[in-house]
């Protein structure tokens, strides 16, 4: 009953998302009023049975009903309650219609929130977003269907992927990674919409932008998610392999980080509006060929599923909505350009483009790099690898001329600058920018290229605070109090402005904590019995051994190991090896002790009763990589509350037959 | 001829240069994908096809005497590295003693490494032994045949050139199949 | 090391050896610290075969460590970088290395990024060019959209 119900909600978005989609195009092209209150309609009806399908299935899982096939698959009577409720996404099929789910909210929510405005683009988009549902409706009642119907019903399932249950972590990277991957089609959407209609107003900006913004944020805390989860689970004792999918996840990330800075252009000076509806366009499209990298079985990677039809369905929405770009994109670019300039190339502006050609190089490389393995198969059928070292090599210094335009791009003036000016503006941070050099080479930083990103990072710091508190600092000499001026610049009026140096000033950290933590690691293996200690990085390591746990999916061996700094012990760390029934080979747990100054790492290589086979780590400043993307997070969250400005015209009394109020 | 002037209306109105980079980015793309659909990313093709089996001789675990690969030259041979720790090894097993036992004019020969003599012999004992069980010490003959997981069998034929290798458990067809190609 | 060889003699036990392979070794034995270093340094330029695209260094699978074990001993007897990875490279294909060879078709995954930062760098520089010869026009043009507010701002204009 409840896999009949499934199917049905689905074949009904299917339909009502298809029918919309035809009916937003027509109205957009007839610029008709009902026809957009319609779309609006069906726009909200396909989220609802999007809500409906996704509720029908959690009721399915928690009440471990094995009739139908997803809970067949992936649900169980053994495993506590929040595996279950997470287990939704915890497979291929459930996470199709999970992606379904967070598109129906997202396009719910954008088409009510604009519901009295934009009238001319709303239709083009919706219709567009229906589009996307559709397709996605389509592949879930189709080759990814969860509700099909199992018979005869077992007793019991297997439970979802083991190492999904392993770590909290697990639960909340899918729902970040969607909520910024789907989200990646709203603005594809209004870009669409633009474009269908040949304009892009000055007005439409404002929630082109933060339709960007949003999903920007959540998919920057996802990748740190990811690559915090890789490091505390996987034993490796790192956060980034380059892994096909992981690249997926990256790649349209820094499309959008690309968008979101040519779009400032494009306010302040009105060009560079074909390009960024392009990159836009690009992290859409980056997103579903990430979805197909993911899911296809094409590549080899730590999250692939087997191959199915699902790849090439994917591969098949893939091509239509690259045509359905390019061409839009070939036909109306040139209508989008509106007349304006730039005053000079030396200068904010000018920094703005150089900025997006190395996000562009930057995303080309992880590209080039992913597929190429495929290409080589494909034309010369010899098997090769693109690992690590290769990506380490040619993106470190594309990162840090990144970091370079950081500090220097904000430090440029708006529009032309006199020689004196932009001395004047480039030269002060380069002491803040030497000191940070100093004092890291005091901390014994011996890495150049560490010792250079240490040299930008000040250089960036400076110039991020100085910006981030001029508005203020203005106030002040005007004699304005502070406290007040303080919450007026900041956070009620110049938040775009605040939440983006918060931006800059979390990836600074980024940068350096990723070139500190990389370089100034130091590791070293040993084999110890029990009882025996070693001593690495100021602290002592004892072992004191070792027992056996079984586990319904897994057989574990922990081994249990004391740490003390000057005879005090700090801490008891106990790593494990764990061998699960699915897996051919073991796989580690490592265990990790964060202190602000960095990490103490410990992972098993082998044990064999008494004697283990250790791996310890010392990495400095990892853990800020963490805390500050959060900030970069929490920065994007306060440019995107919106200033809620209404302009009030008042009109002399003849009018008397215009409204009262006019929101701007 | 409304039609003509509103084609010739919509080719003057694009932007070629978008149009071509475009449709080339497109096909790239496309192309590289659908190729790649179909290949299974986990299977390496082994670079010691064709090539001449790399030489070795390692002690038998059960009658301890020295088995030489040079000195099997004019039978085909058959080498199957597997472990004591591996699944898929302890379903194969008799598929590849019963083989063993029908082709008397086929050389079989196991190979194990990173394991011990005690767990080897429990392990033929339950499974079955047919034919020479090889201990690789150190894994370093694994290493020369480009061994990277286990169960993964090798194909000799009679000239000593390897002419398949085979990853995963075996089955009598696929036995059969890549046995074929070593006795043409 | 001399007596496992002298043992293995006796046993007339024979493994496939890299000086079969590579030939001799073409560098400097190491030890210590610095062979550590370079054992480390050296697997993270080998995959291992049976994971996911991680590094011999990085993986806990068997093989993974008896390929390390491989990788320290022929540091230990002196052969190079080059040689080692070329004696992994015969066995399991170029698939092991991780990073591409510079020759053939595979120098285009080094060269083509480099490539697109050179005409980028080009295209940016005539764009921006071509933005600042752009003539003179009034304010971002003020594309009104919503009809209640051009109508507002018409009869504030007039009156």
């Amino acid at each position: 009953m409840t896999a009949t119900l499934g199917r049905f909600l689905i074949l009904a978005s299917v339909l009502v998302s298809t029918t919309g989609a035809f009916i937003a195009y027509a109205a957009g092209a007839k610029r008709s009023p009902e026809g957009l209150k319609w779309s609006q309609r069906f726009a909200y009806a396909f989220a609802g049975l999007m809500v409906l399908a996704t509720g029908v299935m959690e009721y399915a899982l928690i009440t471990h009903d094995f009739s139908v096939q997803y809970v067949a698959h992936v649900g169980s009577t053994q495993v506590p309650l929040w595996v279950t409720i997470v287990s939704l996404w915890s497979s291929l099929e459930g996470s199709i219609l999970f992606w379904g789910f967070i598109l129906g909210i997202y396009i719910a929510a954008t088409t009510w929130v604009n519901r009295n405005q934009h009238q001319e683009y709303m239709p083009f988009a919706i219709g567009t977003w229906l589009s996307c549902g559709a397709f996605f409706s389509f592949l879930i009642a189709g080759p990814a269907n969860p509700f099909l119907s199992v018979s005869p019903v077992p007793l019991e399932g297997p439970g979802p992927n083991p190492l999904l249950q392993n770590h909290l972590l697990m639960i909340i990277h899918p729902p970040m990674l969607y909520l910024g991957y789907v989200g990646m089609t709203i603005p594809f959407g209004f870009a669409a919409a633009a474009l269908l209609r040949g304009r892009l107003g000055q007005s439409f900006l404002r929630p082109l932008r933060a339709s960007l913004l949003l999903p920007w944020v959540f998919l920057t805390i996802a990748i740190m998610l990811g690559g915090w989860w890789a490091y505390e689970v996987l034993g490796w004792g790192g956060y980034w392999a380059w892994d096909p999918v992981e690249n997926a996840s990256l790649l349209p990330w820094l499309t959008a980080t690309a968008a979101l800075h040519s779009a400032i252009v494009m306010e302040r000076r009105g060009v560079l509006k074909g390009w960024t509806v392009t990159l836009i366009q690009a992290s859409f499209l980056l997103t579903i060929l990430g979805t197909f990298m993911t899911r296809s079985g094409v590549f080899n990677s730590v999250h692939s599923f087997t191959q199915s039809a699902i790849g090439p369905t994917i591969l098949i929405f893939l091509t239509a909505v690259l045509l359905f770009s390019v061409i839009l994109l070939a036909f109306r670019i040139d209508s989008l350009e509106s007349e304006g300039r730039i005053e000079s190339a030396v200068s904010r502006e000018g920094m703005f483009l150089v900025n997006n050609l190395f996000f562009v190089v930057f995303t080309f490389t992880v590209l080039v790099g992913t597929v190429f393995p495929l290409v080589v198969e494909a034309v010369k059928g010899k098997q090769m690898s693109v690992g690590r070292p290769y990506f380490d090599a040619m993106v470190v210094p594309v990162g840090t001329a990144l970091l370079f335009l950081l500090g220097v791009g904000p430090a440029l003036p708006w529009g032309k600058v006199t020689r004196k000016e932009m001395l004047r503006a480039l030269l002060p941070p380069l002491i803040t920018g030497a000191i940070a050099l100093i004092i890291g080479y005091a901390f014994g930083v011996r890495s150049g290229w560490t010792l250079v990103t240490l040299l930008f990072g000040g250089y960036a710091a400076h110039v991020t605070f100085a910006q981030m508190w001029l508005p203020l600092r203005q106030r002040l000499k005007k004699g304005d109090a502070f406290a007040p001026a303080l919450i007026d610049t900041q956070l009620r009026r110049g938040r775009r402005r605040f939440g983006g140096y918060v931006v800059h000033a979390g990836a600074v950290i980024v940068f350096v904590a990723i070139a500190v933590s990389s370089t100034m690691r130091t590791q070293q293996e040993v084999t110890l019995t029990r009882g025996q200690s070693t001593t690495f990085a100021g602290k002592t390591v004892t072992f004191l051994g070792s027992e056996e746990r079984t586990e319904p999916h897994r057989q574990s061996t922990i081994a249990r190991f004391n740490i003390t700094k000057n005879g005090k012990t700090v801490a008891t760390m106990e790593p494990r090896m764990n061998q699960y029934a699915a897996m051919r080979e073991p796989i580690g747990t490592p265990a990790v002790y964060s202190t602000i100054g960095g990490d103490y790492y410990l992972s098993i290589m082998n044990l064999q009763g008494d004697q283990v086979g250790l791996l310890i780590i010392n990495m400095p400043m990892v853990g800020w990589i963490w805390g500050a993307v959060l900030l970069m997070g929490a920065g994007g969250l306060i440019a995107l509350i919106p200033a809620r400005r209404r302009t009030y015209v008042v009109v002399p009394e003849p009018l008397a037959t215009v409204p009262d109020e006019v929101v701007a | 001829m409304a039609a003509a002037e509103f084609v010739v209306r919509l080719i003057r109105g694009v932007n070629w240069t978008v149009l071509v980079t475009g449709i080339i980015i497109v096909a790239t793309v496309v192309f590289v994908l659908v190729a790649g659909l179909g290949k299974d990313p986990q299977h390496i093709d082994s670079p010691l096809v064709g090539k001449p089996a790399p030489p070795f001789a390692l002690k038998a675990v059960n009658t301890g005497e020295t088995i030489d690969l040079e000195s099997l030259r004019g039978k085909p041979v058959i080498v199957n590295f597997w472990a004591t720790w591996c699944g898929p090894c302890y379903l194969e097993h008799p598929t590849l003693v019963a083989n063993a036992r029908q082709l008397p004019d086929v050389q079989f020969i196991g190979v194990v490494f990173n394991d011990t003599e005690d767990k080897i012999n429990r392990f033929l004992a339950e499974r079955g032994n047919a034919y020479p069980t090889l201990l690789d010490a150190n894994g370093k003959t694994a290493i020369a045949y480009g061994v990277g997981g286990v169960p993964e069998t090798y194909f000799i034929n009679a000239a000593g050139t390897i002419v398949a290798k085979f990853e995963g458990p075996m089955s009598t067809e696929i036995l059969q199949e890549n046995l074929a190609k070593a006795l043409r | 090391m001399i007596a496992t060889f002298f043992l293995l003699a006796l046993l007339q036990i024979k493994v496939p050896d890299a000086a079969a392979i590579v030939g001799q070794p073409e560098g400097v034995p190491l030890s210590g610290q610095q062979l550590e270093r370079r054992t480390m340094a050296i697997s993270a330029e080998l995959r291992c075969p049976v994971c996911q695209g991680l590094a011999i260094g990085d993986s806990p699978s068997i093989m993974a460590a008896n390929m390390k074990a491989q990788v320290r001993e022929l540091l230990e007897r002196g052969y190079t970088e080059e040689q080692i990875l070329s004696y992994f490279e015969k066995s399991y294909g170029q698939f092991v290395l991780l990073k591409p060879k510079f020759q053939g078709v595979n120098a285009l995954v080094w060269i083509l990024p480099i490539a697109v930062l050179a005409i980028g760098f080009v295209l940016v520089v005539s764009k921006a060019k071509k933005l600042e010869a752009a003539p003179v026009a009034a304010a971002p043009e003020e594309q009104v959209d919503d009809p209640y507010l051009a109508r507002v701002r018409e009869m504030v204009e007039k009156s």
